[in-house]
């Protein structure tokens, strides 16, 4: 049960790194990729329909978490807690960018949307940077410092940044998509850079998993037994749901969405 | 641990990060519920004018789906991200909580974000993007999907606050709590009245909502005149049975309450001789200790909540006889007026109760097993004071942003609406040159 519980986590997390690094990624590049308003709009159309399923992953991983590994789960979050705010704080300031975009008046307050959608984007890539940076030093209670901080935090922002220009790439038409796919390059075929950045970002946080004593810190048994059995059920469904939206909106986008 | 002794640590700095720490769960609790509420309640209302859209493919039903649910989606993107903090803030200040109740409270925390919540948002996503893509009645089953699975999400947070309030199902093993039978946490009385009593408060807010919207409208004779007649109509009737249902529910927890929680009870009464007998007892089990709540909160909470909902009784009372009048709803004005007055009604009657509900529970965090001030973290007052000042200030910016922009789009009428505007036909799409293969 204890490794089913992990293997749950792992699922979860690799889910978020690889499906919302792609919007993050994104919307770290909008002021790059978009120049103006109507190709602003045409970026966030790109992920506009996955983006709320994306990040459903991390809310998805903070309950695997809390459920199979609660007391963990305390002392990993309070540990990192000057981080979390950092990261939390990314997240709602870019979201509510992306909400609140369209509804608003006039080419300025669209322009500051895009500006929150960027900003937060970068805090949330930056802040893994640091909490991934904590985990793969062995020091998985503290906030990460020093110089390890200082060069992991970029290293793993660029990754996201790398990860959101590859889907660009294969989203986006027009302008924006002749920018991407002159910062991607040729080589390969089209979808080879993304599934590259996907490897290494899927792979980093598990990578990192491995400093945590998960199988010791579980939750009880009679907890366990009937969360994992619940939740392993459920999960097939769930990513099943979500390839039938990236089947349902697969094509490349020619047009603004709602946001 | 829980069961007596004093306080571990009752230093200073502790005291500090202990009143920070509350005073950011409840201000980001209480943020956080104003949108839920309305979520709840307005998704509701939306997936029902949808279904009949659907059936009857009238423009004028469409019309109606599409502005109220573009107000739903204002205010559901609201309550996603201040939800985020919910999520992480057990972990981040009360990791004591995770610790002494995680094998109780983390299992249904967990069970709500990936049964319900991934669930929801996903279909969310499929609602909002899908539409003029998916077929109408697999458009229509979206929405059902997500109301439903948002009732699912409040019936999981509430068996989490149930335990909090009212402890059942569990034992005790190497000083932390275990399940023992996951049945009676799941029928926890303390977790199903208050499902009742929130969904109904939900569809109360989301009546007096719609209901002070079309006012609005009616008020200022725009061109909608028709549409608004429905919307008044069906705020009104919406929100009587939801006031009443709401009544009832919240009758029978206060009385469940003087055998769940005898002291909250004692205390919101006034009654002296009670409280004093309830300290005594309760000291008798746990210890020397204080375990009489803050009066002012818990009464000042519960009348909050009466007195509004005295005001509302008498509203949706008149309201009932006074929407069977076509052109009493039309011509009205100073009803009007009033409907407008009202839409913060629910959302203080709801705050008030919530504010009754916990801060009358104190000092216990799990009632009669753990104390709050033993379940927060070891943070420092620094980091505290950072994380308060950061989400405070966030929660009080997007409460001012949801409400500028529903009261925007509410002013601006049903006239196209962004959600579920065709925008294959839309004039502003930029022409484009170069398009690149279309699979990948």
């Amino acid at each position: 049960m204890e490794t089913l519980a992990v293997v749950l986590l792992a699922c979860c997390v690799t889910g978020w790194f690889v499906l919302a690094g792609t919007d993050i990624g994104s919307g770290m590049l909008l002021p790059w990729l978009g120049r103006g308003d109507a190709e602003r709009r045409l970026v966030l159309a790109s992920f506009a329909p996955f983006f709320l399923g994306n990040e459903v992953w991390l809310v998805a991983t903070a309950g695997v978490l809390v459920g199979c590994f609660p007391a963990l789960e305390g002392e990993l979050l309070s540990g990192q807690a000057p981080v979390l705010v950092a990261l939390l704080a990314g997240w709602i300031v870019r979201d509510a960018g992306l909400w609140s975009r369209g509804r608003g008046p006039g080419p300025r307050w669209r322009a500051a949307c895009d500006a929150a959608v960027t900003v937060g984007s970068w805090a949330v890539a930056l802040s893994w940077g640091l909490l991934l940076a904590a985990l793969l030093t062995g020091r998985p209670y503290e906030p990460a410092a020093g110089p390890v901080a200082v060069v992991a935090a970029p290293a793993v922002a660029a990754l996201f940044a790398a990860h959101g220009l590859g889907f660009a790439s294969l989203r986006l038409t027009g302008a924006p998509y002749q920018r991407a796919r002159r910062l991607v390059g040729r080589a390969g075929r089209p979808w080879h850079p993304l599934a590259l950045t996907a490897v290494l970002l899927g792979g980093l946080p598990l990578w990192a998993g491995t400093a945590l004593p998960l199988a010791e810190r579980a939750a009880s048994a009679g907890t366990l037994a009937l969360l994992v059995l619940a939740l392993a059920v459920v999960t097939p469904l769930l990513v099943a749901v979500q390839a039938w939206v990236w089947y349902a909106f697969r094509g490349r986008v020619t047009g603004p969405s709602y946001l | 641990m829980w069961g007596g002794g004093p306080p571990a640590h009752a230093d200073g700095v502790h005291q500090d990060v202990l009143d920070l720490a509350r005073l950011q769960f409840g201000l980001t609790a209480a943020g956080h519920f104003l949108f839920v509420a309305l979520t709840l309640g307005l998704g509701t209302i939306v997936a029902v004018l949808q279904t009949r859209a659907t059936l009857t493919r009238r423009p004028e039903d469409d019309r109606q789906v599409r502005f109220w649910g573009q107000l739903y989606v204002i205010n559901y993107a609201v309550g996603i991200v201040t939800g985020l903090v919910m999520e992480f803030q057990f972990g981040m200040a009360w990791s004591g909580l995770t610790h002494e109740a995680g094998n109780i409270l983390g299992a249904s925390l967990a069970v709500e974000t990936l049964v319900a919540f991934f669930v929801e948002s996903t279909f969310l996503g499929l609602w909002i993007f899908g539409w003029h893509r998916l077929g109408r009645w697999a458009h229509l089953a979206t929405i059902w999907v997500v109301v439903l699975t948002a009732y699912l999400s409040a019936y999981w947070i509430l068996v989490s606050n149930g335990f909090l309030n009212h402890p059942v199902g569990y034992g005790s093993e190497d000083g932390t709590l275990v399940l023992t039978d996951p049945a009676a946490v799941l029928t926890n009385p303390a977790a199903l009245l208050p499902l009742v009593h929130i969904l109904a408060g939900a569809l109360l807010t989301a009546g007096f909502l719609m209901a002070g919207i079309s006012a609005y409208h009616l008020f200022r004779r725009t061109a909608e005149a028709d549409f608004f007649r429905r919307g008044l109509r069906t705020g009104v009737y919406v929100a009587a049975p939801a006031l009443l249902a709401a009544a009832v529910s919240g009758g029978l927890q206060f009385a469940a309450l003087a055998s769940f929680q005898p002291m909250k009870s004692a205390v919101f009464g006034g009654r002296a001789a009670e409280v004093a007998r309830v300290q005594a007892e309760l000291t008798s089990r746990f210890g020397p200790g204080d375990y009489i709540p803050s009066e002012g909160w818990t009464q000042g909470g519960g009348l909050v909540m009466l007195i509004s909902f005295g005001l509302m009784m008498y509203l949706c009372f008149a309201g009932v006889i006074l929407a069977a009048f076509r052109k009493v709803v039309l011509r009205f004005r100073l009803w009007h007026l009033v409907l407008m007055a009202s839409v913060p009604l629910p959302y203080l009657a709801m705050t008030g109760g919530w504010v009754f509900r916990e801060a009358g529970r104190q000092p216990w965090v799990v009632y009669g097993l753990l104390r709050t001030e033993d379940a927060v973290s070891d943070l420092s007052p620094g980091t505290m004071r950072l994380s308060l000042t950061v989400f405070a200030t966030l929660f009080l910016l997007l409460a001012v942003l949801n409400g500028w922009l529903m009261a925007r789009h509410a002013r601006r009428g049903p006239d196209d609406p962004g959600l579920g505007r065709d925008e294959r036909a839309a004039g502003d799409s930029p022409p484009v040159p170069a398009t690149p293969l279309s699979r990948y």
